[in-house]
């Protein structure tokens, strides 16, 4: 049975969540304070809020449950599992950026891609229909002017789209 | 006779590749733009890491123009898309190929390459030239099929795929593949796939040699393959779907092999079967008429589906399939030649005693009607028990033989002591006879007297 101490995490707001150690070192940073014996009392994490710590942490003890032996989840179930918990309609996007800052400085690999695709789908759904001619300058853009001309006509569409 | 193929696929829809998976989120303008704003706010790093999943060219194309900080980002993509529509109403402005080479040139380190708009063989070469050190996937929509001569361009664009040694991964649309392509050796490829293709014997042969350490090879909707011979030491997943009259010989000599699917061949011989896990053979067009797997130890899914296997192949793949868990039995005919024959009867205990370990059993109309207790219950042990069995799923279609299926039905229940459910779908029922309404109303009366198990659809 594998050790199940505890860690304690104090977010930037002075709120204490006590985690197993398990579901703590599914962050490497957390993990090589850990290993740097810097976790005796709790470990403070300045730069994460109680609201995106608790989010943090579920998502952690989810994945380190799904990856146990006994209760096997499937990588399909996990899926769907994540793709719950990163809807837009219910992370705000306030959430869903602080998320990826989060997850950058705790370095969780798993739920900075996670996060960072959501973003990126959003973007790639609601990029404006490109004129053809784009795709022959674009890349061998030297000249000033046709710059211009290319930012002048994106101001103006995403004033149509932003107003 | 239609030929759908045991993959579900259908040649009119094989020429292309699938579109892209539709863009699921739809915002509204102030969303959109608050993206943009937060987005400004992350450091380079995060927004490198979150274009580099923007792939498709047009996309790209747009987010070049967004901010400059975009712009500096676009370099460290790993993957880039062209759909088949890229360069539509592109009024001849700049060669389509041009443009390609415009975008790869500008990325510091391309992994992943996916073409599927049209392309030259010299547009192909120059892209290539300069992705060769470090492009690991490569997926092209080749659309030569319609090609009467073949070896017209020279080099031709599969001669041109040579230039990435490095490749891992290949995935090839719509492809011609009479001549022998110039391919020296891909040492790292690992997958190969190829979709919709016309191929000749030696040139399959020589381009699977090319690729000596293949774990994984997909061939479906190939057309034109007699004969062929598979020699691949790591091979671990194949899938094959040979197109045409069904009458295909196949050879495979991969120890590693661990799941196998074949469609259109009559003539299989697989020796080295020791990891082989999942094994699906099916023959829509032709008659399987020799079957060669050894003993298959390790085999636990196993499917035979047809219009026409000879009676000593099926009966081979039956035994040899002694340990399997999950069976899918859909066979319409036997006979060993042209005639199509009836099922001999099958001893339904000598049946279950054989596959001891069976859990999940699929079993389709003449199969099903081939079961039968040749009175052996009669003289049976009280022992007999159909220990690991839980899941049934019988296909009836006609009403022949009512007393015995019935009895199976029954036998199956009775026996089969850890059974959970037991579906029962009723098929077109051949006769109009009233004995198919009867043999439809026991049937419903079985299932109601034992709901808790039976179902019918």
């Amino acid at each position: 049975m594998a050790s199940s101490r505890k860690i304690t995490l104090r977010s930037s707001d002075g709120e204490s969540f006590e985690v197993e150690e398990a579901v703590a070192v599914e962050s490497q940073t957390i993990k090589h304070m850990i290993e740097d014996d810097c976790a005796d009392n709790a470990i403070p994490l300045p730069n994460v809020t109680s609201k995106i710590l608790a989010k943090v942490i579920e998502y952690c003890k989810k994945h380190v449950d799904a990856s146990k032996a006994e209760d096997r989840v499937n990588d399909e179930d996990l899926k769907a599992w994540d793709a719950a918990f990163i809807k837009v309609d219910q992370v705000d996007q306030a959430t869903l950026f602080d998320l990826i800052l989060a997850a950058n400085y705790l370095n969780i690999k798993s739920l900075l891609d996670l996060t960072c695709q959501t973003v990126a789908d959003m973007i790639k759904g609601n990029l404006f229909p490109v004129r053809n001619e784009w795709l022959n300058f674009t890349f061998s853009i030297a000249n000033r002017e046709l710059v211009l001309v290319c930012l002048t006509e994106w101001v103006a569409h995403r004033r149509l789209f932003c107003s | 006779m239609a030929t759908a193929f045991a993959f579900g696929i259908h040649r009119s829809t094989l020429a292309s590749p699938p579109p892209p998976p539709p863009l699921s989120l739809s915002l509204c303008g102030a969303q959109i733009g608050e993206i943009y704003s937060r987005m400004d706010a992350l450091p380079d790093a995060i927004i490198q890491y979150i274009l580099s999943y923007v792939d498709n060219a047009r996309d790209i194309a747009v987010c070049n123009c967004v901010s400059k900080r975009w712009k500096d980002s676009l370099p460290y993509i790993r993957r880039l898309y062209f759909p088949r529509n890229s360069f539509e109403n592109n009024a001849g402005r700049d060669n389509p190929d041009d443009v390609v080479w415009r975008m790869i040139s500008s990325i510091v380190r391309l992994d992943e390459l996916v073409v599927y708009c049209p392309f030259s063989s010299a547009g192909l070469a120059s892209w290539l030239s300069l992705v060769s050190s470090s492009l690991q996937r490569l997926e092209l929509r080749m659309d030569n099929l319609a090609e009467q001569q073949p070896c017209l361009e020279t080099p031709s664009k599969l001669d041109c795929i040579d230039a990435a040694k490095d490749l891992e991964s290949l995935k090839l649309w719509g492809v011609l593949m009479t001549c022998v392509p110039k391919w020296d050796i891909f040492p790292k490829l690992k997958n190969l796939e190829i979709v919709g293709a016309r191929l000749e014997g030696p040139a399959l042969s020589s381009a699977i040699q090319a690729c000596p350490n293949l774990t994984s090879l997909l061939l479906l909707g190939c057309e034109g393959v007699r004969s062929v011979s598979i020699d691949l030491p790591l091979l671990e997943h194949c899938k094959l779907d040979f197109y045409g009259l069904g009458n295909c010989s196949l050879s495979l000599t991969s120890p590693k092999i661990e799941s196998l699917e074949v469609q259109g061949c009559s003539w299989i011989r697989v020796r080295e079967t020791n990891c082989l896990r999942n094994l699906s053979i099916s023959n829509n067009s032709g008659r399987v008429y020799m079957v060669d797997f050894g003993k298959l130890a390790a085999l636990e899914f196993l499917s035979i589906r047809g219009i026409q296997w000879c009676w000593d192949a099926v009966s081979k793949m039956l035994k040899w399939a002694s340990e399997v868990k999950h069976l899918y039995m859909k066979v319409e005919f036997t006979g060993d030649f042209e005639a199509l024959q009836p099922f001999p009867e099958v001893d339904l205990v000598d049946f279950f005693n054989s596959h001891p370990k069976l859990q999940k059993f699929d079993v389709h109309g003449a199969m099903f009607a081939a079961l039968c207790q040749k009175n052996s219950l009669k003289n049976i042990d009280t022992g007999f028990t159909i220990p690991c069995l839980e899941e049934v799923a019988i296909t009836v279609r006609s009403p022949l033989n009512a007393e015995q299926k019935m009895g199976t039905l029954e036998s199956l229940l009775k026996y089969g002591k850890n059974l959970k459910t037991m579906v029962i779908k009723i098929l077109q029922m051949k006769s109009s006879h009233s004995s198919a309404d009867d043999f439809f109303d026991e049937i419903c009366r079985f299932a109601y007297m034992n709901r808790k198990i039976v179902r019918i659809e």
